[in-house]
């Protein structure tokens, strides 16, 4: 009984890990330039394909790809901001979200065309293998996703909170306007944080790889979590969305453990609406951090 | 045809005559004989082509298996032809015209519709996905062209005329899974885990009523998401459950998260994939090594009959990989085709319906079914059609069941 309540409490905080760097890429997005990115999803899919591009033809552990990723994922961040959201951004926000929408479909059938709908897996050492602690099994390419997302959002927090850009950012999520007339430069700031955003997701992509398919529409799985990740987090807080993630992984497992095994979104999204309904600013409470 | 032989003889006659005459005058006739020439009809020369549909999605999320499909189709046709066509027409030629049905079921009924319209079509086959097949046979029963299919769904069985089905049925796959549990353990304990769409409950359904009449124990019956992020949870319910065998009613992603799950939990449990994407190549590419042992059903496997294997080399030839059961059963389905066409001595699509009807094989290319035998009854379906057992073997999909079908031990794990 313990052992099936503890693994399935193992389960479900492995996969959280990964819903958190989906989602604290959406909530950084959100809260530094106001947009709703629709298209993060995308580029944790196009992260798996560089992964699965370079492991296949180069015979790169897709973990190493994260230094590709993350960095190709970067600039595209920052020339998206650039030479797309920079120009929709206004008092209207519906070109805004048509904006990520259209970018969304537009990479989702790219995808389809250039690598059609197969899937493609990779495989290392390590992706079928599980460290055995007592009766429970920890698998390690999960482990390992798990602990290299907590250490990039460590990262992430650090930078938030102790460089001057990092502080900016924080400020700007905070008070647009006021970050402003202190003389930060709006326009820098919200590159990196699409940067930022679009490096996570890249890198969700490369620490998925090692266990899980690439697919073109394989964005659309996580980044439905990861939206209720970040209301549920509370809209632009960055240690509301991984906690709530973690939340949200857990909670899923054990819905599918004592609900019923296509119960796990119903778990999940019955968390948001009660939530929602109590604390309607969601957990993280009123304010960005 | 005989005016064909004629004007081809006189133009010889002519021809040979204009050296020993006149510049002018062989230039008159040379002229006069290339009138001729021209005034016969290309297709004179030769009988006139089959015109055989083929319906498959080649883009789309179904394209994987139907662009497979495509290239079966293909060199089932190439096959018929070098042994000289029809020759009870004249030696024609299968002439094949494909449509992509795009995965899509609007799609599917717009282009059956444009293709028989379009076309003077003898017969169709098509589309391999029941969704997409029940659709297109539709179409075909009411402009009366007859429809041959691998699609599995009990659905094309029922008022329908024009439509022929030479492999097991869907129902049949349910009991054969069944039976094949007792192939690794005397008390067979299975937990059947399922998506919850049509296909899955309809399947999962189908096993949980005939599994008290094989005598087979469901300890756990469970549909769960299809799409999802992590299998773990359900592996772990599958855990507690105390099961000895695992049927997975999924598509090919799921299945691949359950199976590698199933190892990282160092679960010692036999896995039946069922059919469809569990019996393709691209499974085992994407499973590798963790693929071995498992066990599925097919309405065809490459190692049924020699023919079989002939076809299978063949295909391997031009697409690398094996055929898998709709490759191959499409190469039975188009000289079952061609059998019929012989028999009707016709092109017309009536004809050959009733030619279909009348079938009884068990030699030959059109005979390559599990059990080699194909005749069908009133409702279209092959009287001796079952399925196959079969399991991945060396990388390699392996017939282990029924016993008279089994081409292999089956192989413990």
């Amino acid at each position: 009984m313990f052992e099936t309540v503890a693994q399935a409490v193992i389960n479900g905080l492995l996969i959280g890990g990964i819903y958190a760097l989906v989602s604290i890429g959406v909530t950084l997005i959100f809260g530094v330039v106001k947009i709703v990115n629709f298209a993060q999803g995308e580029f944790v899919m196009i992260g798996m394909y560089i992964s699965f591009f370079l492991a296949n033809q180069y015979g790169i552990d897709p973990l190493l790809s994260l230094f590709v990723t993350m960095p190709v994922l970067f600039v595209m961040g920052v020339l998206i901001q650039h030479f797309l959201i920079r120009r929709v951004l206004g008092p209207n926000d519906m070109p805004q979200i048509f904006l990520t929408f259209a970018l969304s479909l537009l990479l989702l059938n790219l995808a389809l065309m250039l690598f059609s709908a197969n899937y493609r897996t990779v495989h290392t050492s390590y992706s079928d293998e599980a460290f055995h602690v007592g009766g429970l099994y920890i698998p390690e390419a999960k482990l390992i996703a798990f602990v290299v997302a907590m250490a990039l959002s460590g990262l992430l927090w650090l930078f938030l909170h102790t460089t001057d850009l990092g502080k900016a950012m924080r400020a700007a999520s905070q008070n647009r306007d006021v970050a402003m007339l202190m003389g930060i430069n709006p326009n820098r700031v919200f590159c990196v944080a699409l940067g930022i955003a679009l490096a996570l997701a890249g890198a969700a992509g490369s620490l998925l790889m090692p266990f899980y398919s690439a697919y073109p529409f394989v964005g659309q799985v996580f980044v439905l979590m990861a939206f209720v990740a970040v209301v549920l987090g509370t809209l632009g807080n960055v240690m509301g969305a991984l906690i709530a993630s973690l939340m949200m992984g857990i909670a899923e497992s054990l819905g599918i453990q004592y609900v019923g095994a296509d119960s796990g979104q119903i778990v999940v999204f019955a968390m948001l609406l009660l939530t929602l309904a109590f604390k309607p600013t969601g957990l993280g409470g009123g304010r960005a951090r | 045809m005989k005016n064909a032989r004629k004007d081809s003889a006189g133009k010889i006659t002519l021809s040979t005559l204009s050296r020993r005459q006149s510049r002018r005058e062989f230039m008159i006739k040379t002229a006069l004989a290339a009138g001729a020439f021209g005034a016969v009809p290309l297709r004179g020369w030769a009988a006139d082509p089959v015109n055989i549909g083929a319906l498959y999605p080649t883009t789309g999320s179904m394209a994987q298996i139907g662009v497979g499909c495509v290239a079966a189709a293909k060199l089932a046709v190439d096959m018929v032809n070098e042994a000289g066509g029809i020759k009870s027409l004249g030696g024609a030629k299968l002439n094949l015209i494909i449509s992509d049905v795009q995965s899509d079921t609007t799609v599917t009924r717009t282009e059956t519709d444009r293709l028989i319209t379009g076309n003077k079509l003898s017969a169709i086959h098509g589309c391999y996905a029941s969704a997409l097949t029940l659709i297109a046979s539709e179409v075909a029963e009411r402009a009366k062209v007859p429809l041959i299919t691998g699609s599995s769904s009990d659905q094309l069985n029922k008022g329908r005329t024009y439509t022929f089905t030479p492999f097991a049925r869907a129902s049949q796959f349910a009991r054969a899974q069944l039976q094949m549990s007792k192939l690794v353990s005397d008390k067979p304990k299975v937990a059947v885990i399922f998506e919850n769409t049509a296909f899955g409950t309809s399947t999962s359904n189908g096993l949980k009523e005939l599994a008290p009449a094989e005598g087979v124990e469901i300890v756990m019956f469970e549909p769960y998401s299809a799409g999802f992020t992590d299998a773990s949870p359900l592996i772990n319910k599958v855990k507690s459950s105390g099961a000895n065998t695992l049927f997975s009613v999924s598509y090919l992603n799921d299945l691949i998260l359950i199976v590698r799950t199933v190892k990282q939990f160092g679960l010692n449990i036999s896995i039946n994939g069922g059919s469809g994407g569990f019996v393709i190549p691209d499974f085992y590419k994407n499973v590798g090594k963790l693929a071995e042992g498992l066990q599925g059903v097919a309405h065809w496997n490459h190692d049924v009959s020699e023919d079989a294997q002939k076809v299978n080399v063949e295909f391997k030839k031009r697409t690398g990989d094996f055929a898998f059961e709709y490759a191959g059963g499409l190469v039975a389905q188009t000289f079952m085709l061609a059998d019929a066409l012989e028999r009707a001595a016709s092109p017309d699509p009536q004809k050959v319906r009733a030619a279909l009807s009348t079938l009884d094989v068990s030699s030959g290319y059109a005979a390559m079914a599990p059990g080699g035998k194909v005749k069908f009854g009133p409702d279209g379906k092959n009287i001796y059609g079952h399925p196959v057992g079969v399991q991945w073997q060396h990388g390699d999909l392996a017939s282990i069941f029924p016993k008279e079908d089994a081409r292999a031990p089956v192989m413990k794990i």
